[in-house]
């Protein structure tokens, strides 16, 4: 079976949420498109204020670029947290939602976790103030590493090209 | 005895047990890499045509009988939501095709097969054609008490070449508290009827013994009884199809298709894997709060609180291999909400026909290339048979809720965006016994649980009092099929407004059901599978946690006939959070409580509120379309409040019913936001120096402190982690 391939344009819609339900339930019903990550990159590319190339998203405005000889991850404003084998949070401003005071504004009355047992951890770009991660966890839970992907693996192994490298 | 033929082509014609087909089964898949050792999809290449054809009629096989089933059954859980599976297995007991469903069980009844063929019941009790096997027992290959099930052997020319299985979930066990789910279940003895891999019949009867040893130890035994003929026809109607089928594309044709469906469904996930996603490490973790301290009925030993953490590490290699690891986890507990292999394995394998393999051969095939790893001591594999798994679903929910975020970051990062979905959430049970409105002795569950809400998506949001995770076909049911099953009529069921967690996609909206308990004298009413002081679920990409049904309301001794008479206003939700409707507007005896709900026995004129979980937001609330925002305020989803708060829209109504949003007011709200999220935030850098010296002191409550020591003990390797992050001193322990 040959499996599709759309414009990018379409592409551009869709993950932008543009597109019609009955248009993207359909997609969603058939075969993958092989092309999809190449368009996805080239749709990502056109939207984004800066010119280093994108390797690989890792948020709704978080990307792996290939910056000279280094990787790094980079924010849709420009701002960068750097090289993304270390956890992006870690060069991140910080909210923390630790009182029924500063939880209330989100859960109200009851709806609130008990903060001695549960509080909520804003990560936000010092740059744009985009609100990238929320953590819900307990005081003293270690910052969560979301994803170091293989990229060596996924370009050289499933892509079958080489990895960018500058 | 009849004498059980090898599937292998290699040995055909020569009597061989099916403990060795297993064994032999299992060799072949890890010398080869493929199913049973079939490296080739020989029949699929000769004729695609008659190949697909078998499959789909096989498929279209369980389909039907689960919807024969679903009319012998008098349960409202089988008949009004599809709490059913059916399925036909290969000897060896791995599934080759079933319907829709409960289909969690689907490789539950697998490992309840294979159980059976591993302790040689072809040797004793025996394994004939016209048996009937049944099971409810996780360790043996199940979730929990309430999901019973049963498998028939298909013989053919007296060789076994298949089993069919089918499952009905119980609205009442027989256990210490009143229904399906029985929230004060300590350890395994407390949980209601257990059968435990029973040959309950023979020559296609079920044994008169069985239906009595049912009929006396639960408290609606009709219900069970009836479901037991349900499954039985469900299966027998499977085994004349299949018999059907092999008579006309011949029996070694049928043996060989069954397996190449399985390795053709094991070779498409790991296609799908490289098509759809990226390898790497994904991490997340969500939380479970089990309040039990103090209630009424609790054993000494399981007389505390106790936090559970649920770290989830995904690893997909090279190879397209999907790894699933609970390391780090807390320990099996004195309650009910403990896990086993087979109940996290049914888990896994029904997100993966969810995510990836929900087309073409969906079968233990994609199971075959995935790994699971459960450290022993968890509650995700207890070190004994003794613990009780009665809501399993508890902690399970949750774990899963956590897979599928971590897979819809791979669908991000590949740019299949349509696909992300920010995760399954927890479906508490409402359910109890005592004296019917009918005036007899009975137990039962409320299943409207099956339509929570689910997590947002990563282009639009999640679906509202629409989704359970166990159940694709999610259904709430109709009030008036609940009013006639237990003693309550509706005050009202809506949706539970700013429940959905927030972002630029909300999540599905959960729902609240306002109970008046009625024309009953005695109703003990239990909840179950209540998190409480935490939130269960969480958000994506700057999306918030949904807030976690974390508690209930419950008034006593009400003046409700006397509003009634005098036509005053009732409650019909909770209305106010902070001065809650059934409160302001009735008077009687009010009860806060959090956690699953267990107290005094309810009578008529009573009032219990529940609340059904929403799903996690996606995105950051601000980047949410003011125009979504205005829809939701209208229908009731979000409140002012939150619009203003939360989503930071400057929205106003005349008459409380039509909004009209100030866009360029909405910006300023934002803008403002903005400025606050940078005004207000700290650099991590320092923010962890300042956690670091409260970890040094243990500045936690004592239920935090005990969570880091058990996760510490079970765990070296987690506790290294900890010590690194934290960068703690060698000789550092809580």
């Amino acid at each position: 079976m040959a499996r599709p391939s759309y414009p990018s344009s379409l592409i551009a819609d869709l993950i932008t949420a543009r597109l019609p339900w009955e248009q993207t339930k359909r997609i969603m019903s058939d075969y993958k498109d092989a092309d999809r990550f190449d368009k996805y990159i080239e749709v990502l590319q056109a939207s984004v204020p800066w010119q280093e190339q994108i390797v690989l998203p890792i948020g709704e405005h978080l990307y792996i670029v290939q910056k000279g000889t280094v990787r790094v991850v980079k924010c849709t404003c420009g701002q960068e947290f750097g090289d993304y084998h270390q956890n992006w949070k870690l060069s991140a401003l910080i909210r923390v939602r630790d009182t029924p005071a500063s939880l209330e504004a989100i859960y109200p009355g009851p709806q609130k976790p008990d903060p001695n047992w549960m509080e909520i951890r804003e990560y936000i770009c010092p740059t744009c103030a985009t609100l990238l991660e929320v953590e819900s966890v307990p005081p003293g839970w270690p910052v969560i590493f979301d994803f170091l992907p293989d990229l060596e693996s996924f370009y050289e192994v499933w892509l079958g090209r080489p990895l960018p490298n500058g | 005895m009849t004498q059980l033929q090898s599937s292998s082509a290699a040995t055909a014609g020569a009597p061989i047990k099916l403990r060795e087909m297993l064994e032999q089964c299992e060799v072949r898949l890890a010398e080869t890499g493929c199913y049973d050792g079939v490296t080739k999809l020989t029949l699929k290449a000769e004729s695609p045509l008659k190949y697909e054809s078998l499959h789909t009629r096989l498929r279209s096989s369980v389909v039907s009988a689960r919807e024969t089933s679903k009319r012998i059954s008098a349960s409202p859980g089988v008949r009004e939501v599809g709490e059913s599976v059916v399925g036909l297995y290969t000897p060896e007991g791995d599934s080759v095709v079933f319907s829709f469903g409960i289909m969690v069980h689907v490789h539950t009844m697998s490992r309840f097969i294979k159980w059976m063929v591993r302790n040689d019941y072809q040797d004793d009790p025996g394994i004939r054609p016209g048996d009937i096997f049944a099971n409810n027992d996780a360790f043996i290959g199940n979730v929990q008490v309430p999901d019973v099930m049963d498998v028939v052997p298909i013989f053919y020319n007296g060789e076994l070449i298949a089993w069919a299985g089918a499952v009905c979930h119980e609205l009442e066990v027989g256990g210490v508290t009143p229904g399906g789910d029985v929230y004060l279940a300590q350890e395994r003895f407390t949980e209601g009827l257990f059968v435990c891999a029973e040959k309950i019949g023979e020559n296609d009867q079920i044994r008169r013994d069985y239906l009595i040893r049912v009929e006396r130890n639960l408290r609606s035994p009709i219900y069970w009884i009836l479901d037991e003929k349900a499954k039985v026809s469900a299966c027998l109607e499977v085994r004349e199809k299949v018999l059907e089928l092999v008579e006309e594309v011949g029996v070694d044709y049928f043996k060989r298709a069954t397996k190449e469906y399985i390795e053709e469904g094991r070779r498409a996930h790991l296609e799908r894997m490289k098509v759809q996603t990226v390898p790497g490490r994904y991490r997340g973790a969500t939380f479970f709060g089990h309040l039990y301290k103090n209630k009424p009925g609790v054993l000494p030993m399981a007389n505390k609180d106790q936090l559970v953490p649920i770290p989830v590490d995904l690893t997909i290699d090279r190879n397209g291999l999907m790894t699933l690891d609970f390391e780090g986890t807390g320990p099996w507990g004195w309650n009910s909400n403990n896990c086993c292999e087979a109940a996290m394995e049914g888990g896994f394998f029904v997100s993966l026909t969810q995510f990836m393999d929900f087309d073409g051969k969906v079968n233990d095939g994609a199971w075959l290339a995935t790994r699971l790893r459960l450290p022993s001591g968890t509650w995700t594999n207890p070190d004994s048979i003794m613990v009780a798994t009665a809501c399993s679903w508890a902690l399970l929910l949750p774990a899963f809720g956590t897979y599928h975020r971590l897979m819809s970051r791979a669908f991000l990062a590949r740019g299949f965006k349509e696909e992300i979905f920010v995760g399954q959430v927890n479906t508490p049970f409402f359910e109890g016994g005592g004296i019917s409105q009918y005036g007899t002795r009975f137990g039962g569950s409320n299943f409207e649980l099956a339509a929570g809400g689910s997590g947002a998506r990563g282009i639009m949001d999640g679906l509202d009092t629409g989704y359970a995770g166990w159940n694709p076909e999610s259904d709430m049911g109709n009030v008036e099929i609940w009013e006639l099953s237990l003693p309550i009529l509706y005050l009202g069921r809506k949706i539970w407004p700013d429940s959905a967690g927030a972002g630029r996609f909300r999540g599905g909206a959960g729902f609240t059901s306002l109970y008046k308990i009625h024309h009953t004298p005695m109703f003990m009413l239990t909840t179950a599978i209540h998190s409480g002081k935490v939130f269960d679920n969480a958000g994506m990409c700057g999306g918030y946690p949904a807030p976690t049904a974390l508690y209930h309301y419950a008034i006593r001794d009400t003046n409700l006939t006397e509003l009634i008479a005098a036509q005053k206003p009732l409650p019909h939700f909770e209305g106010d959070p902070h001065d809650p409707d059934p409160r302001r507007l009735v008077q009687g005896d009010f009860e806060f409580s959090e956690g699953g709900y267990i107290g005094r026995p309810f009578k008529d004129g009573d009032l219990f509120e529940h609340f059904y979980n929403a799903g996690g937001g996606y995105g950051d609330p601000i980047e949410r379309d003011p125009e979504l925002v205005r829809k939701d305020l209208e229908n009731g989803i979000v409140t002012p409040r939150a619009a203003r708060q939360i989503y930071h829209v400057d929205a106003h109504s005349d008459d409380g019913r039509t909004y009209n949003v100030d866009v360029a007011k909405t910006e300023q709200l934002r803008s403002e936001e903005r400025r606050q999220r940078l005004a207000g935030g700290v650099p991590v850098s320092e923010w962890r120096k300042q956690e670091r010296e409260r970890i040094l002191n243990r500045e936690f409550v004592p239920e935090v402190l005990e969570m880091y020591r058990d996760s510490m003990h079970l765990s070296s390797k987690w506790k290294d982690e900890f010590a690194t992050f934290w960068q703690l001193p060698a000789d550092f322990s809580i």
